[in-house]
């Protein structure tokens, strides 16, 4: 049933989405100009955008994450252990929208001050809803590190440690190449979430339109603005589209089709890796 | 009777809203156009005007302190299409100017676009930090140096933010309450409800209710002109 009404969503989409094919070809995702007005489609700044700043939120959770996983599957007593999950479990509900303007608040002008030396233009930038994000992506990388973490029977722990190692060997050797795929898991599905995010981002993200860096791997553009899929989706363009031209519906759709496919390929290639750990 | 409102996606939400029958009354602080009226054909769009107010540019404290109160249209141009980046440019103190620009559907960025270009559909394509509502315009213009936005000219409250003049042929025009009344200051908007048709029933209640002496006081209480207090020759 699922299934069967997730397939005709995805049919609508791509019917809805042709025209725009149509007119850009694969120009649409390499394109670098967006303009509705002149009928330009080219949502490559955008894709650019969506990875940016949930890279920078997986490098800056990723580790905090790990190491809490560990920290709460390893070495915290079990009632304690279960405690400390029900409160990042509670994390993970807060709405979005709630970190979104504690971002206005807080992490612009904390950003807008600590790079003040590098002449940045405002608090808006890639980097500040990268931060945002990896609060948010935080738990669901605690979460599930931990599930992995303990899907690591603990015979085996024992075993390690009759043999005489000690209890960071016993991690090192034996819970930690045991888990790889779970935790593995665990940072993908965190990062689907990321480019799934709307709101949060779209406060602080400064939604420039068009924003290419020059150098795709330099540090620099992420202290720039920039506009992310779902930040444009999220905007009134979309208003603006569904009272206007197909072509430009079809090219909003065809936003939300991208990034159903960066989402959807993240998050299965990460239930497979969950999975292929239990095989 | 029980009314619900929804404040979502601006002027363009209004419209669109009301055009798919989602509501019964659209607000919007632009004019409905023909390509409006080409996109719901069955609508038979019926504007009621309900007060007035004055888009300014407003921007920050240093930009207002480094000496610039006002600018000319030509000027603007410039800044808007991004062909002036310094404050110095147009007589402050050297600061890259920051311009946080309306997103394209908004009552706001229409009103502005179309003083600046004769329509809003001529205006080009510029790529700018966008912002949304006026309350996220106002915070990142008061937390940002050398910035400047589109917004209505009430919210700038004198402390943190400033509402810029226009400059015509060497004098100054501000946006202040008797220039907007007069349309001596030049970019101004009604503030329109939106029907299908002649209201009647409840909708036409709260219609009546806008326009009478307690609605027209909530539209003064939100800092916008009152139909009474329009001086121009309507």
């Amino acid at each position: 049933m699922a299934v069967c009404f997730f397939a005709a969503f995805v049919c609508s989409f791509a019917w809805q989405m042709l025209p725009v094919w149509k007119h850009e070809g694969s120009g649409y995702v390499t394109g670098g100009t967006w303009f509705y007005r002149t009928k330009q489609f080219g949502c490559l700044p955008m894709i650019y955008g969506t990875m940016a700043v949930a890279g920078v939120a997986l490098v800056l959770a990723a580790p905090l994450g790990l190491g809490a996983a560990l920290f709460t599957a390893e070495y915290l007593p079990r009632r304690t252990r279960v405690g400390v999950k029900v409160l990042i479990e509670i994390l993970a509900g807060i709405p979005s929208v709630i970190y979104g303007l504690l971002g206005v608040l807080l992490v612009r002008e904390w950003v807008y001050r600590v790079f003040a030396s590098l002449d940045i233009l405002s608090g808006d930038t890639l980097f500040t809803g990268g931060i945002l994000l990896a609060v948010m992506i935080l738990p669901t990388i605690v979460t599930l590190g931990d599930d992995a973490l303990r899907a690591v029977p603990g015979s085996q722990r024992r075993a390690a440690r009759a043999l005489g190692l000690t209890k960071a060997e016993t991690i090192l050797l034996i819970s930690l190449p045991q888990s790889i795929r779970g935790l593995l898991s665990a940072l993908l599905l965190a990062l689907g979430r990321a480019f799934g995010e709307t709101i949060a981002t779209f406060l602080v993200v400064g939604r420039q339109d068009n924003h290419q860096p020059e150098n795709w791997f330099s540090l620099r553009p992420l202290l720039e603005a920039g506009e992310t899929l779902t930040t444009k989706l999220g905007g009134s363009e979309t208003n603006i589209a569904y009272g206007g031209s197909q072509l430009h519906w079809a090219a909003i759709v065809g936003l939300g089709f991208v990034l159903l496919v960066m989402v959807g390929t993240i998050t299965a290639i990460g239930i497979w890796q969950g999975k292929a750990q239990h095989a | 009777m029980e009314i619900q409102i929804d404040t979502q996606g601006g002027s363009a939400g209004g419209i669109s809203m009301l055009g798919e029958g989602l509501v019964q009354v659209g607000m919007s602080s632009r004019p409905i156009d023909d390509d409006d009226r080409a996109t719901y054909p069955k609508l038979h769009f019926k504007e009621i005007t309900i007060g007035e107010d004055a888009v300014a540019l407003i921007v920050s404290k240093d930009v207002w302190e480094g000496g610039v109160h006002a600018l000319s249209k030509d000027q603007i141009q410039k800044i808007y299409e991004g062909k002036i980046t310094n404050w110095a440019d147009v007589g402050g103190k050297s600061q890259r100017i920051v311009f946080f620009n309306r997103e394209s559907g908004r009552g706001t960025w229409v009103t502005f676009a179309n003083w600046l270009y004769g329509s809003s559909k001529k205006a080009p394509k510029v790529n700018l930090l966008e912002v949304g509502g006026d309350d996220e315009a106002l915070t990142k213009v008061v937390s940002t140096r050398g910035a400047v936005t589109q917004l209505t000219s009430v919210r700038a409250d004198g402390k943190r933010s400033f509402a810029l003049g226009i400059k015509e042929l060497g004098n100054v025009v501000d946006p202040a309450v008797a220039n907007i009344a007069s349309h001596r200051y030049p970019i101004f908007r009604q503030l329109n409800l939106l029907t299908d048709g002649e209201p009647s029933g409840e909708v036409k209640t709260l219609v009546d209710f806008m326009l009478s002496e307690r609605g027209q006081d909530l539209v003064q209480k939100c800092g916008y002109l009152r139909l009474a207090d329009l001086t121009y020759k309507r």
